[in-house]
Formats: structure tokens, sequence, C-alpha cells
């Protein structure tokens, strides 16, 4: 479109300029075309897409669900029998490319280990995943919220109970059954 | 090539464990001598010429290992004899001590002069009750008889003979270990250099002998070194003993010259298998040798020899395993003794030895895989060589010639499906 | 034809070396290093794990394989020794293949612990493995644990000591702690049970891995099987940093190493000083650190108003401060003012301190030795020449005779004793030792000698008579006239009295007469007698005798205390100082009062008279660890005003008008001189605590309320600190046999039994009771009674004992104690020692001021 032309050239460096093409005079026919033809078209155009289908979704009334691998908002898993995962090994806040993640470890009554803090800073967040591929316990996974908007920086910091799943599960009992009936066979 | 009883001459005489006895049999003729008119480079030369090597299994030349002691060192010498027999399949040193503690007595008695070590110890496997007990009437006996103690025959030497019962560990047969043991510490085994002649028992020149070697030894001194050399071949000099074991006839301690042959041993000597059966394998040296096949029945039995037909003479424990023989169980017995036995110190035997044993349990349970075999052969090349004392050469070197040998057994026994579960075999 | 000007200039032997070729590099090392320390020293990476410097190698985990041409199998190189003409490859394809196979071994059983393990992030293994292990998956497919013999069961977490916890399942059997235990400090609590691959590592039966070196155990294991309670689960180590620092307590500065984040110190470790140290570092240094955590820490100055102290600001406190010094300034004069400071605080506090008083108040009346009594009053005593003697802690480890008098090595300064442990062991050195009590580190000495309580000159002066008898003395000392220089003044009379026999006396005379570089030690046993000067007259006889203060050979000394005593000495914290630190101070400080000072014993008897009126303590605490409770508590009390500076509430800072906070060594720079004279910095690990201020600052504070500044900028007190330090020479004077006049002491009473205050095992003064984790050793004031006196009395460890003491005068009338009893297996004898390191139990009301051994009674007080 806007050719580039060069001014002067020497050894080192070269200086170009940018010089815009020309534009032709419209004319009559120019100007009817612009205002008598496109406008109504215009107008058809807008008409036409009344009846089809929207490509858009009406959020916040409908939300799309995300692909599975979306990285969303942090969740600290448990085992089945309700024990956390987490043994505050550090390799998420080491893998972090953020320093986000900042945990203290502790130890409880049956001599294991778990995080005492553990804080995950969702300003700082990139949702990279990294945490979750350096967990060796299969502790920390990023899930589907992106819903988490709030007013205060303060309300950024994600402690270890807010991430925590809870215990147990609330799960659909007919969903429960299949999987029962499906196991069977 | 044939049976030349030398030291199992008198094991008929009960007397003969007593002083009386054995001066009347010709004993404590050349501790007198050796006393009254050798000097010690005297013994040593006659010693390193009669070609006697170490009995013990290494085979090492005994005149050479005691030259290596270093006549200047300010420090107390000791002679250790290793009477700590845990090598499976041998038996022959409990015998010398049972039947002939004199001549051990005496032989010890001279090892020590030729080093110049006033105190002698016996290491005796905890286990010999009745040789222990046999050993220390014997050793009070020749106190009794001024064989022993302070001022003998008037010559102005000293010599003190200790018995000391070993606890219960293979790994204690290794020189480094049992002078670990006797000083009253953890029986691991040492790097060597330094080796026992310069620095061993409490950092003094020590030499460990085995009860066998140390038995020739009056012989020597009475008939002079170069005696010893008319039979046996001209690089194994001598007589041997030898234990022999397992489906045999005739088990029991046989004493041969040097270079007879195996079939010898196993159908003169032994009567040959029970029922006629055939030889599957012979392990001609105790457990920590090499298997050998039955084809090689007609191979000498002496150092070089064996060592050609690519195994090892060792203690001469010939444990003889008929065709009915399940190769892959005789491994199991094998490498969990080994790692049962091993001192735990370095790295490769203490856990290539625990590793063995569970694939080879897992193949004899039937769980085995295909790449099983190929895992356990690089596994003991990885042990071999590797450690600081040959107990990981021992628990390696059978398994390996096993897999090269009876592989097809192996594969048999992973492909099988219908597998004898190991409590058929009650071995625990 | 050899050049007689270079033979002149050759006075060492050149150390033969051995040429050697490693990866295509020629290197040349000494003769005797192994394979293993040319690599090190050409920074060519060998793996290993088993192997350390101060250790004999054992070649147990087998991972520093080399391959070496001519040698059919692959050596390890720790263990071979360097040749001439080797040609060593370190990265063959053999020597990757077989640390593959090593690192497959150990891997095989090792747990997947990594995420929960303290190791993490240092540990040898993780490393090894990263770098010289399998890239692909294991071939092991089996259940991986270390099984507990005969159980299908994997090893617990086992507290083992008080601060080691034990996981047998990492283990990887490198023996390291059990050699180190046994090799380089001569302790056997922690061993190897059973056999091969079941072998544990464990406390020896019914003990606990408690020695005073136990922490150094848990910084040598390689993995994470030995484990400190205090850094469990504290922190990664991938998220702290570490700055320098040395041992606050003990006078052989051992170097530590602080790990912090940004907001406190989580932990100390060793920084190997040959010099010093040798990589080993007692426990007291070790979680010492933890007085700059402690919730006991003042944090902000205290005002006693109406009886009870409140916590007020900087300002308030210094306004009182000042207000009654200049008080009693005007109205009496400087010479009522007085300070004491603790000689374990920093060379800049230490000058500052001698500037307020000396050159801002005008006052001679400083000291730094409140622990002692009976102190020396001129500059020329011979206590203080022997105390300056130059020492060198590295030279004990190659001296050929060790002779230590008067002191419980071990708890005194157990870097020295580590180093007398070496030169036994490697130089096959004799170690004498002579002591009224039994010692852990006379362990390995060639003759213990016990003398009667008391008697420590008369002991010494029979080792001068013995070394005149035999003709062994230096020959151009006149000895002349020693019949009325020394009472008694026969060798068997000397015997006699002291309780060794004279066939002993000589033999530890004539064989410090034939050594060649021996080493004299006097301890605190010795500086703690009100006899000190006697005593160290007798010991610079000794020292006379065999050519050593003559400078001829060997080294002699009455060992510095406290980290920075020899720092105080050199700077001059004591009223009688040399004419030339006279002299320099009053430069620095452009005055200089005119009066003598006063020494603390002068100090308390003008405190309760009308000489001092008004005292400053700073990071000391006389009324818990000095001599005589009640005199020096009275004293205090008699004060018109005292002032007292410390890290947390004492029984001192009870007795004062104002508590001013200090900061610990962790939270500013400073620098310890220890007692080889040797000055060694440390660095700030942490922001000061709370309100608190480092010494100098504090004083500075102090000072500039009153009128005055003692420095300008850090820089320039530095400056004034090494003047000091270089000017500083050791006193010299006329070499003749001095006059020891021995007195006995009063016979004791029936029944009643020696007693020796001072610091417990794991304990050192007043600050080491906020160490949680000294606490766990030792965690309250304890008796320490000998097996044999136990078993009289019926008395086991933990039963309390009632101590009670009465002797008619002075006011030590009636004073009783309940201690917990512990029942020493070193102890031997009658003595008792009680630790005064804890507030609680003030067992310095038996100690007294005027006789050389305190007694008590003692009685067990029946469980209800």
């Amino acid at each position: 479109m806007n050719k580039l032309k060069t001014i002067s050239r020497t050894d080192d460096y070269v200086v170009l300029s940018r010089e815009s093409r020309p534009v032709p005079d419209p004319g009559v026919w120019g100007m009817l075309r612009t205002t008598v033809v496109a406008i109504p078209i215009g107008f058809i155009t807008v008409f036409k897409h009344l009846f089809r289908k929207s490509v858009t979704i009406e959020y916040p009334f409908k939300k799309r669900p995300m692909f599975p691998r979306y990285r969303g908002l942090h969740y600290l898993e448990r085992y089945e029998d309700g024990t956390e995962r987490c043994v505050c090994c550090g390799l998420c806040a080491a893998a972090c490319p953020a320093d986000a993640i900042y945990m203290e470890p502790m130890e409880n009554e049956n001599g294991e280990r778990l995080a005492k803090v553990y804080e995950i800073n969702m300003i700082r967040c990139i949702f990279c995943g990294f945490c979750e591929e350096a967990c060796p316990e299969e502790a920390i996974f990023l899930g589907q919220e992106y819903e988490f908007a709030t007013d205060s920086r303060d309300g950024f910091i994600y402690n270890k109970e807010k991430l925590l799943v809870t215990h147990p599960r609330p799960e659909n009992t007919l969903k429960k059954m299949w999987r029962k009936v499906r196991r069977f066979f | 090539m044939a049976e030349h009883k030398l030291l199992l001459a008198h094991t008929d005489d009960p007397q003969h464990k007593t002083v009386a006895g054995y001066v009347a049999n010709g004993g404590y003729r050349a501790w007198r001598k050796v006393l009254t008119s050798m000097t010690r480079d005297e013994v040593i030369t006659e010693v390193k010429a009669s070609g006697l090597r170490g009995r013990g299994g290494a085979g090492f030349p005994t005149g050479l290992k005691w030259s290596f002691v270093p006549k200047d060192s300010p420090k107390p010498r000791y002679l250790v004899c290793n009477a700590d027999e845990s090598e499976p399949g041998t038996c022959k040193d409990r015998v010398l001590l049972e039947c002939d503690p004199q001549a051990v007595i005496e032989g010890m008695a001279i090892a020590a002069f030729s080093i110049g070590s006033h105190l002698a110890f016996n290491y005796i496997r905890g286990e010999f009750d009745y040789p222990i007990e046999v050993f220390e009437k014997a050793v009070e006996d020749a106190y009794d008889n001024g064989h022993l103690g302070k001022n003998i025959y008037g010559t102005g030497y000293d010599l003190d003979v200790v018995t000391h019962t070993g606890g219960g560990a293979y790994i204690c047969g290794e020189e480094t270990a049992l002078l670990q043991s006797l000083a009253g510490h953890r029986g691991m085994s040492q790097m060597k250099p330094p080796f026992p002649a310069v620095e061993g028992l409490y950092g003094c020149p020590t030499v460990v002998n085995n009860v066998e070697t140390l038995a020739v030894v009056p012989h020597l001194i009475n008939n002079g070194g170069e005696w010893y050399k008319t039979f046996g071949t001209e690089k194994s000099a001598g007589t041997k003993l030898f234990s022999l074991t397992g489906h045999i006839n005739s088990p029991g301690n046989y004493e041969l010259e040097m270079g007879t042959s195996l079939r010898y041993l196993i159908e003169e000597m032994g009567g040959g298998i029970p029922e006629g059966r055939k030889i599957k394998a012979i392990i001609p040296g105790g457990a920590s040798c090499p298997f050998m096949t039955a084809d090689q029945i007609d191979t000498p039995l002496d150092y070089e020899a064996i060592a050609d037909a690519g195994s090892m003479l060792g203690s001469g424990a010939c444990i003889i395993l008929d065709e009915r023989t399940d190769i892959v169980w005789a491994t199991y017995k094998l490498i969990k003794f080994f790692k049962h036995e091993s001192c735990g110190k370095c790295t490769p035997c203490r856990e290539g030895t625990k590793w063995l044993t569970q694939l080879v349990e897992r193949i004899l349970n039937g769980e085995g895989e295909e790449s099983d075999i190929d895992k356990i052969d690089n596994i003991c090349h990885n042990i071999l060589g590797r450690t600081i004392c040959p107990l990981g050469d021992a628990a390696a070197m059978p398994v390996i010639s096993v897999i090269q040998r009876f592989r097809q057994d192996f594969v048999d026994r992973i492909k099988a499906k219908d597998v004898l579960p190991m409590e058929q075999f009650s071995f625990n | 034809m050899s050049d007689t000007a270079t033979k002149d200039q050759k006075t060492t032997p050149a150390v033969e070396m051995v040429s050697l070729t490693i990866d295509g590099r020629p290197i040349s090392v000494k003769k005797g290093a192994t394979v293993l320390d040319a690599c090190r020293q050409e920074n060519i990476p060998v793996p290993t794990f088993c192997w350390h410097p101060k250790l004999r190698s054992v070649g147990a985990c087998r991972m520093c394989y080399v391959e070496i041409e001519k040698f059919p199998k692959l050596m390890v190189s720790c263990a071979t020794e360097a040749m001439n003409d080797m040609v060593v490859l370190t990265d063959s394809e053999k020597c990757r293949e077989g640390r593959k196979a090593i690192i497959e071994f150990i891997l095989l059983d090792h747990p997947l612990d990594c995420p929960t393990c303290d190791k993490g992030g240092e540990c040898d293994l993780q490393d090894n493995a990263f770098e010289y292990g399998l890239s692909d998956d294991t071939r092991f497919a089996f259940r991986k644990a270390r099984k507990i013999r005969d159980k299908n069961s994997t090893f617990d977490d086992l507290q083992i000591g008080p601060e080691m916890v034990r996981n047998q399942n990492r283990c990887i059997l490198c023996y390291k702690c059990v050699r180190a235990n046994e090799e380089a400090f001569g302790e056997y609590d922690i061993g190897a049970y059973q056999r091969g691959h079941n072998t544990e590592i464990d406390a020896a039966p019914g003990g606990q891995v408690a020695s005073l070196y136990s922490g150094n155990l848990v910084e040598i294991c390689p993995v994470g099987a030995l484990t400190s309670s205090d850094w469990r689960y504290k922190i990664r180590v991938w998220n702290t940093q570490t700055v320098p620092s040395i041992d606050p307590y003990h006078a052989d500065g051992a170097n530590l190493t602080l790990w912090k984040d940004a907001t406190k110190v989580h932990r100390a470790t060793s920084r190997m000083n040959d010099d010093t140290d040798d990589g080993w570092i007692s426990d007291i240094a070790r979680y010492g650190y933890q007085i700059a955590t402690s919730e006991r820490r003042i944090k902000a100055p205290l005002v006693n108003k109406n009886g009870a102290m409140v916590e007020v600001s900087w300002e308030e406190a210094l306004g009182v401060i000042s207000r009654r010094f200049k008080e009693v300034k005007e109205s009496q004069g400087a010479p009522c003012l007085a300070g004491v400071v603790s000689p374990n605080l920093d060379l800049k506090t230490l000058h500052a301190f001698n500037k307020l008083f000396r050159g801002a108040l005008g006052s001679n009346n400083v000291d730094y030795r409140s622990d002692y009594s009976n102190l020396p009053t001129d500059a020329d005593s011979t206590y203080g020449f022997m105390a300056s003697r130059s020492f060198s802690i590295d030279a004990v480890a190659s001296s050929d005779v060790i002779f230590v008098v008067g002191s419980n090595l071990i708890r005194e300064h157990p870097n020295v004793h580590l180093k007398t442990r070496r030169a036994i062991f490697e130089k096959l050195s004799w170690l004498y030792t002579a002591n009224p009590i039994v010692t852990k580190s006379a362990d390995c000495s060639t003759d213990e000698m016990i003398y009667n309580l008391g008697t420590d000159e008369v002991f010494l002066n029979g080792v001068t008579l013995s070394l005149i008898q035999q003709g062994l003395a230096d020959k151009e000392v006149d000895t002349g006239k020693i019949e009325t220089l020394l009472i008694p003044n026969t060798l068997e009379k000397c015997a006699e009295t002291c309780g060794v026999s004279v066939e002993r006396i000589n033999e530890c005379a004539k064989r410090l007469a034939n050594s060649k570089s021996p080493t004299l030690i006097a301890g605190e046993l010795v500086s703690n007698s009100i006899a000190r000067e006697n005593i160290a007259k007798s010991f610079y006889n000794v020292a006379l005798l065999l050519g050593i203060v003559q400078g001829k050979r060997g080294q002699a000394a009455v060992l510095a205390k406290a980290a920075n005593s020899k720092g105080a000495e050199a700077l001059g914290l004591f009223p009688e100082i040399s004419a030339t630190q006279t002299a320099t101070l009053k430069n620095q400080f452009q005055s200089f009062p005119e009066l003598a000072g006063a020494n603390w014993d002068a100090m308390l008897s003008g405190a309760q008279g009308e000489d001092i009126k008004a005292m400053l303590i700073f990071g000391a605490n006389p009324v818990q660890t000095g001599a005589d409770y009640n005199h020096i508590k009275k004293s205090l009390e008699s004060l018109d005003f005292l002032v007292v500076a410390d890290l947390k509430e004492t029984p001192t800072t009870a007795l004062a008008d104002v508590v001013l906070p200090l900061s610990s060594f962790a939270e500013y720079d400073g620098s310890f001189t220890n007692l080889e004279g040797r000055t060694q910095d440390f660095c700030a690990g942490m922001k000061r605590i709370g309100a608190s201020l480092p010494g100098y600052e504090a004083l500075n504070r102090i000072a500039q309320s009153l009128g005055f500044s003692l420095y300008a900028d850090l820089s320039s007190l530095q400056d004034e600190v090494s003047e000091l330090l270089d000017s500083y020479n050791a006193p010299e004077r006329k070499h003749f046999l001095m006059e020891s006049h021995f007195q006995a002491p009063p016979a004791p009473q029936e029944n009643s039994l020696p007693l020796f205050a001072g610091d417990a095992l794991h304990h050192f003064g007043h600050w080491t009771e906020m160490c949680h984790s000294l606490l766990e050793f030792n965690p309250e004031a304890a008796l320490e009674i000998s097996a044999d006196l136990a078993s009289r009395l019926d008395i086991q460890t933990g039963d309390s004992v009632r101590v009670l003491c009465d002797r008619g005068d002075k006011g030590n009338k009636g004073e009783k104690l309940i201690l917990k009893a512990l029942v020493s297996d070193i102890l031997e004898g009658d003595t008792l020692l009680a630790s005064h390191n804890f507030a609680a139990k003030p067992v310095n009301c038996f100690t007294s001021r005027d006789s050389r051994v305190s007694y008590v009674r003692i009685e067990k007080i029946e469980k209800q």
C-alpha cells in the first residue's frame, strides 16, 4: 500500500520514509455509491442477522464450558480419605516463574509433613501451570474457574482454606450409581 | 595321582590329639628343630621352596606371604590362624581341629617364629563347639608339656596361643574383617593396601593363614621343602583336603595329591552318584566358585587346571549336583547366603546381592520375566571387581557361570506355567 | 657442586612431590596424597558419598571410581595413593558406567521421599544422581524400601537424640556419622547395628546421641537419614541465603555460616576453618543462634517505675540514664561511676564502652571479668602474662606433648579438645592432664592426674621440682634459690600434698622435657580460682624451665574463656592496663582519667561502701554467673543507680533501674578476637529485634545523651579498634623463677562435698537458656554426681536433691537450693558440678570469693 522509499544510503545505514499512495478523487458516482448504495446494504445485512443464530452467548446467564486443560483458578486436592495431598515440598514455589506461591511447612500429630501456610497471590500468578507440572504429589491443579474478580488486592491472596477442595466431594448420586453399575460390568 | 594321606594320616587315632600321642607319632620334632637350629629366614626359605600355597581359598604362596612382614618394624607381630570355616561345602578344617589339633598348634608355632611373633591367635568359628573344646584342651596340653609358653625348650623364645571364637559371620573369614573382629570392632572388610602383613591387627604386622596351610608346615620342616614338591603338580605342590558333599555315595573329607582328576575323587573316593544318576553340575571349590559341568569331570584338581576350566579350586569343597537338581533353586540358595552374609560396607555387594536375591526368588516363584536373565548378568558384572573384599566376587561369579552354562533352565522356568511354589523346598 | 647460598636459604626440607596425569593434565601432588586429593586440587569433579576431608577413607560407597591405566579394575580414587607416572581418567566410558551402576544400587531401596525430606536441595544423592545417574526409568521392579529386619514394614522416623531424627529408609550406609563420631569426637553413642542390607544406624542401646558434637553428625550425613529436629520442616534450603559468622560463646572462634531468609536466621552450620575448628563445631555454637529468635528477648528499654518494669522509648530511658549519671558525676565525682562489660560482646562495642567511661565520663572503673573474683591489681601480674602468651590452636594438633592443667577442656574449648585428639591419633602425641576432677577430655590421655582440691600450684611445683631434680630444666634458668621460692619445696612433699605420686610427676616432666613442640594449657579451673596468681606463677615456672616462655619451643598459655576475652584484653577493658595501652587510649580519647580504676572486686566492695554509686552492666549477668551471689546482689542493691543492658531479663536486670535491649551477634556486623588473638568478622543475619541496638550504638546514644559522641561513623570506630589491636603487644618481662607459696585451704566440715559451679555440657553463660534446642539436652539446672556417690546416697538421674551450705561467715548462711540430680559417667569421687546457666537456680549462692573450694551438703528428697 504505502511504499517505502529510500531517501539516502550510506555504507552503514539506510534512511527510509513512507510515502502514501495518492488517493483518487471519488467523483459524483463515488459519492452516490457511498451513500445511496452502501447504507441500505448495511441495513439489509443487519436485518439478515436478526434471524440468524448468534455466535455469542448470553454471558453471565449462560456460560460456555472451558476445554479440559484450561488453566483457571488453582485447587489443592485431597486423597480419598480426606488427607491433604500437599506435603509442602516447595517445588511449586520454586517452579513458579512469577514468585506467586509462599508456603511454610509444619508437622502434624502423625509426623506427616504438610503446609502450615500456603498462599498463592493470584495477581502475581500468570496461570502458566508450571506448579501443576512440578508437583510430585499431584496436589495442585489449575481448574476451570475464571470468575474470581474482587475489589481489593488482599482478596487475591488465596490461602490454603480457600484453595483446598472440600471433603467429601459433593457428587451427583445418580453419577455415583451409574459408576458402580459400570464397574460391575 | 591318587589319595595321599599326609594330614589325615592319624585321624583314627584318638590319642593323637594329646601331646603324648602326637609326640609318639613324630610330632613336635619340627618345632624343636626350628627353635634350636634354624633362623627365621631359613624357615621362610624352606616354606618358599616347598611351593605351599594357601589352602583357605586364595592359593597365595605361603612363604611369600610370610616374607612380606617387615623385618625392622618395632611393632609386635601377630600370627592368626583362620579357622572361621564358613564357605558352604567346606568341612575340612574342623577335621583338622578335632583330630589333629597338635599339628595345627605346631604349624602356628613355626609360622609365628618365622615372622617373629610371640602371640598367635586362632580365630575359630563360634559354631564349632566341639572343635573349640578339643583345640583349647590341646593348647593347654601343649603348655603343660612345655611346647608353648615362656622360654620354650630353654631357647628363650616365648609364644602364647589364644583361642578366639567368632560371632557367626562368613565375612570374618576374610582376613581384614577377621582382624577387625579379633580386635573387637565390627567385622567389616578394610581396603587393601595397607596389607595385613604391614598393618594388620592393631596396626601391627600380621599374617593370617588357613588351618590346613599351617598343619602342613611341620611336615615341610621335617622332610624339607623340596620333598613337598615330589607329589602334586609343578605349580600346585603337595596334597589338598577335599570335602566331597552333595549328591554322592560317600561324602567326606579326602586327601588327594594335587593334580588328581575330579573323576578319581568322585568315582573312586566318593563312590559315584547314588543310583547311578548323571552329574548336572560340579562346584569344585566351595560356593564362591563358578559351576562346572559334567563334561569337565576329567579336569585335574589343581589351581591352574581348574582355573583354565573356568572355575576356581578355592577351598577344595566339591559339591556335586545331580541331574534332578533345580539349578534355579541352587542359585537362589547361594545368592541368599551371600546376601545374608554381606557385611554391608560397600554399595555393590550390599545392594546388588539383595537385588539378585529378589530377582532369582521371583524367577523361582514363577513370576520371572524374559529380561530378568540379562538383568541378573548385568548386575553381576556391576558387582564383580567393584567391591572391597572378594565376597562380592564370590557372589557374582557363580551366578554368572550359572547363567552362562544353564541358561536354558532359567528360560524354561520363566516360561513354565505350572511352577512349584517355593515352600516345597524347605530351606529356611 | 652445591651452592652454599641456596643451602642456607633452605631451612625446611622440600616436600616430596609425585607427578601423574589426570585426564591428560600433568599434575603434581605431595607424596602420600590420594588420587582423589589430586583431582580435588585441580578442581576435577569426582563424586563421592563416604569421603570427608577430615576422616580416614574407607572406600565404602564406591562412587569415586576412576580408571587408571595398567590397573584392570576400576579403582576408588579416595583410597588409591597417587604414584609417579600414573595415567588417570576420570570421565571415561567405564567410569561413567561404573558410577551409573553405583547410583542405581543406592537408589534401589532409597524411598521417594524428596518432597518431604529436609535434605532436599542440599542432598549429595540428589546432586550425584542427577549428574551421574541413569536417565531412563528404573529397572528395579520391586517394592522400594529398606525394611526392618524380619518385618515387612519400613522404618519410621525415630528420635535418636534430643535434636536428631533418624530415618533409616534413606540411609545409604556411608558410615560417615559412625566414623566421625569415633575418629573425630571419640564418642560412641551412635553405631551401626545388624549386618549387610539390614544394617541400622542407631543410638547405643539404651542411650541417646547427645554428645557435645552431635550436631556435626547431622551436618555430615549426605542424605536425609539424620536430620536435626530444629531444622525439621522449617524452610527449604533454596529459599535461604548464607552469611558468615563466628561462634559468640567459646574463645575458640569456630567459624559458622548462618542460613537466613528475609525475616530471621533459621540455622547455623560450620564453615570449615582449619586454623580453628577443622569443620567441627560444638552444639552450643550450632544452636546458639536461637538467642536471636527467642521470645524471651527484651524488645524495648525498660524503666523501673515503682517496682515494676515498664517498657519505654529509648528517649525516655536515655533521659533517665543521663540525668542520673550526671547527678552522680557532679555530686560525687566521676570515680563513683563504674562499668562492667561482657567479654562475649564484639570489639566495637568493647571499645565504645571503654571510650564512654574513660573518654566521656572520666572514670577508670571498667572491667570485663565479672565472672571472676580476687582479680589481680597490677598490670604486671604473672597471670596476665601467661594469659597473654601467643597460642595457636592448629599448633596443638601438631604438638608432640600436650599438658593440660586445671581445665575441663571439652566444656571450655570444644575445638581445642578436638585438636588434642587429632594430635594423639595422627601424630601419636602424648596427653597429660592434671585436674582436681575427672574430665572427658582426659579420655585418651597418657596419664590423667587428679590432684587434691585446692592444690593446683603444689602439683605444678612438683613438676618444677621434678624437672630440676632430673636435670631436665633449661640450662639458662637460675634454679639456685628454688628451696625458698617454692613451698612445699621437695618433690616428695609436693606429691604427698597434692596426691599424685612422684613416679607419675617424674614421667610427665621427663616427657615434657624431651618433647620438641610441647603445648601447655591452663584453663578455667585456674582462672576461676582465687589463688589464680599463685597457680599462674607455678605454671610460669614450669613453662620457663621447659624453655617455652623464652620462645625456644612450643607454646604455653592460660586460655581465655569467652569469645572476645582476648579482644577485651587487647582493647584494655580493665583498670590496670599497660602503659602502651594507656598512651594509645589517651591519644584516641583525647582525655584520660587520672585516678586509678577499681576492678570488679573493688567495685563490689565500693558499692557496699561509699565509693561506687552508679554502675552500667553491659551484657554481663554477674548475679547469676559471678561468685558469691549474696555479695554481688547486696552490692548491686546498694548502688544508687544501676543500668543493665542485656538480651533478655536476667537476675541482674531485675535489680536494675533501667534495662536496655541489646542486639545479638546475629543482628549486626562485628568481630571477635579469639584466644589466639585472631580477629574474625561476623555478619548480620537479620534485622534487630524490636528496638534493640548493637552495643556500640546503644553506648553512643548514652554518650550523646550526656553530651559526648563516641564516634562519627562506624569506620572511624573500627579504625580505632584496629589501631589498638595492632599496637597491642603481649607484655614482656625478664625471665626468672617465681615464688609460689602454698597455703592449705581450711579443712571442710563433716559430710560436706566440694562443689564447682560452671557450665552444663550444652550451655555457656546465661544466654543459652534462650535456645530451645540446647534446652532439649539440658533443660534445667542439674547437679552432676559421680556414679559412685549416687549409689552410696541412692540417687538416680532425675531425683530432686536439696543442696545446703552453711558457713557461718560472710552471709552464706543457710543457703539451699533444690536441683535435679544427673548421674555422670565421667565424674569420680565426691565432687559435684552444678550448672549456673539457669536463672531460676542461682547455684552461685554456694560459691565464695575467699575460699578456694566451696563445700555443700546434699540430701536426697524422697519422692512423695
